[in-house]
């Protein structure tokens, strides 16, 4: 379904992703785990088409001079020269880093901006309850501004936002950063309920790796800008290393 | 159905105070030509009209996208001088200069926006605020044709009569308002814009993750601004019959940005109070030449200071309470929401 071939990203002469290659196929869960700093939020950016935007709004400026190379593909199409929302268009969501959701909205307000995709006003409407259903804390909390909200909540805001153009990958970014780890159970509960009951092959950018073996078929391991290796929860931990040097385990 | 209409009304309306006073704010202006036809009054409260869309395009770009446009005097005057030029070399009627003068507009929006896409905040406002100071510079380099600091004058009036005129200014007004309203009412369930607009002042990166093409959305309120600001302008010069270097002057970009934030920024119905409070009180202190600016600069500063939101959000905020529950507005003297009940103490 994904197909990451080749991706470089530098920021001027740091290399943030040296030579990235992942595959996902439809239907699986894939874990991409390593600590703070590996270039997950990276490499999950230029899938999604926003470095490509970084790169297009920052030249001319202090911080221009960013590289971006390598393929995309998404379902046999090529995606790494499209925008950001064409790509959203084809079934590729991002639920970025910390979630990002429009403070000044209210919860369902935002839900709406991102039900934007939607060809009918009915289509809006099925996807709102399908992700009321999900997650009722958010029902509960429909008119209330998304400034206030808990972090648990926001996260879950940004993921219902992601979900409301029913794509069919979902790229999620450390949804559990911050969390209380009653907290993330609960949300980790349902991302597994995303992709078990609605079908969504995800991937899922993670620093808590207990609960990203738990749940992926498969993880990469990420460090420094490289995709060291990648395997089930049980080939990683088998192999010294790995599961040494890069998980800290 | 008109008994639907009127139950709407009744809800959308009558209940909501800030609405209703809206609503009784129309009624004045409708009858005031009846109780008097004195022409300077009438003259005022129509560039009074004016002005209100003018102020109210610059908020439906800059207050609801976050593109702080420091010269929306650009389209003010490209409409202005697009109208007077094709009335008095082509003598085209004003109802046809005035729609072709605010497409003129549309199109300077369009030009202004391909820079703007791709500059934020500041850097933004500083090249929007250089445009008009270019077109300025055209037309005094071509002072045959633009009649340079003379201005294009003796174009056609839209009526004779200053009632008239004043009711074309009013209907214009009200629709130009009803339709921006619309456009960035993010309840509206006739349109998408006004969340797409909020989405986008808030977070581009977040707004593009969620398929939004933030640039074409940006173009559109570039192009929308720029329109109803030509209307204005438009009108402005039948009005005056005149077009001249004072429709692009800063001065004129400047005003339309301290009536909005005087009134209240990102809520439409904000410029228009700030339009219909300032500008009359500036007129009339006209006849205190040496201290008028002195008194606008003192108002501005001291309503800004104890309602920082604007004089229009301040006083809706007090006559409206919003129930915790559902979000509705209530008149301030209710202690339950009229549709839920909820206590709203
Ligand atoms: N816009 C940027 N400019 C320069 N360096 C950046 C930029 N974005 C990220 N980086 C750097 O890239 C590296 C990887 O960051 P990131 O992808 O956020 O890692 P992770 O999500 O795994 O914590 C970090 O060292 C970070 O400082
Ligand atoms: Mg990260």
């Amino acid at each position: 379904m994904l197909e990451v071939k080749n991706v470089t990203v530098k920021f001027d002469t740091a290399m943030v992703l040296d030579d990235a290659n992942l595959k996902i196929n439809k239907g699986e869960l894939v874990g991409l785990v390593g600590p703070n700093g590996a270039g997950k939020t990276t490499l999950l950016r230029a899938i999604a088409g926003l470095i490509k935007w970084q790169k297009e709004v920052t030249r001319g400026t202090r911080n221009a001079n960013v590289t971006f190379e390598g393929t995309v593909e998404f379902e046999g199409e090529r995606i790494d020269k499209l925008s950001a929302h064409e790509i959203a268009r084809r079934g590729l969501a991002l639920c970025p880093e910390r979630g990002r959701p429009f403070v000044e909205m209210t919860v369902k307000d935002n839900l709406l901006a991102g039900g934007f995709l939607c060809k009918s006003s009915d289509e809006i409407k099925n996807n709102l309850v399908k992700v009321y259903e999900l997650f009722p804390r958010l029902k509960e909390r429909e008119n209330q501004v998304s400034g206030t909200l808990s972090g648990g909540e926001r996260q879950m805001l940004c993921i219902g936002r992601a979900l409301m153009h029913q794509p069919k990958l979902l790229l999620v970014d450390e949804p559990s950063s911050g969390l209380a780890p009653k907290l993330k159970e609960d949300l980790f509960k349902r991302i597994e309920d995303i992709f078990k009951e609605l079908g969504v092959t995800i991937l899922l950018a993670e620093q808590d790796i207990s609960f990203a073996f738990s749940l992926s078929s498969r993880s990469y391991v990420m460090s420094r800008g490289h995709i060291i290796s990648q395997g089930t929860a049980k080939e990683l931990l088998a192999d010294e290393t790995i599961r040494k040097t890069y998980l800290g385990l | 159905m008109i008994r639907r209409l009127l139950k709407d009304f009744q809800g959308d309306v009558v209940a909501i105070p800030g609405r209703l006073l809206a609503l009784l704010f129309f009624l004045v202006l409708i009858i005031i030509p009846v109780i008097t036809t004195d022409s300077y009054l009438l003259r005022t409260l129509a560039f009074a009209n004016i002005f209100a869309i003018f102020a109210v395009s610059w908020d439906l770009l800059s207050g609801y996208t976050g593109q702080i446009n420091f010269g929306h005097a650009l389209f003010f005057g490209v409409a202005a001088y697009t109208s007077a030029l094709l009335n008095l070399k082509l003598g085209l009627p004003p109802w046809a200069t005035i729609p072709i003068g605010a497409l003129a507009s549309v199109v300077a929006g369009v030009v202004v926006c391909l820079p703007a896409l791709r500059l934020r905040g500041p850097y933004l406002s500083l090249v929007t605020l250089a445009f008009p100071l270019i077109l300025l510079g055209i037309i005094f380099a071509f002072t045959d044709f633009t009649g340079g600091e003379l201005g294009v004058s003796g174009i056609a009036r839209i009526s004779n009569s200053r009632v008239t005129d004043f009711y074309i200014s009013f209907a214009v007004m009200f629709v130009s308002v009803m339709i921006m309203w619309k456009l960035t009412d993010a309840k509206s369930a006739l349109v998408r814009t006004g969340i797409i607009f909020h989405a986008i002042r808030e977070d581009e990166i977040a707004a593009r993750a969620s398929g939004i093409n933030t640039i074409r959305y940006k173009m559109l309120a570039f192009a929308v601004g720029g329109f109803f600001a030509g209307i204005a302008g438009a009108f402005h010069a039948h009005f005056m019959r005149i077009a001249g270097p004072a429709n692009l002057d800063l001065f004129l970009s400047f005003q339309v940005i301290i009536w909005t934030v005087f009134g209240g920024i990102t809520s439409i119905y904000g410029p228009v109070v700030g339009v219909f409070i300032m500008y009359p009180l500036m007129e009339f202190l006209r006849v205190l030449p040496e201290i008028r600016m002195m008194i606008f600069a003192a108002i501005v500063v001291v309503i800004l200071l104890f309602m920082p939101e604007g004089i229009a959000v301040f006083i809706r905020d007090k006559m409206e309470r919003q129930c915790p529950r559902c979000k509705l507005s209530n008149v301030w003297w209710r202690k339950t929401c009229r549709a839920c009940s909820a206590n709203l103490r």
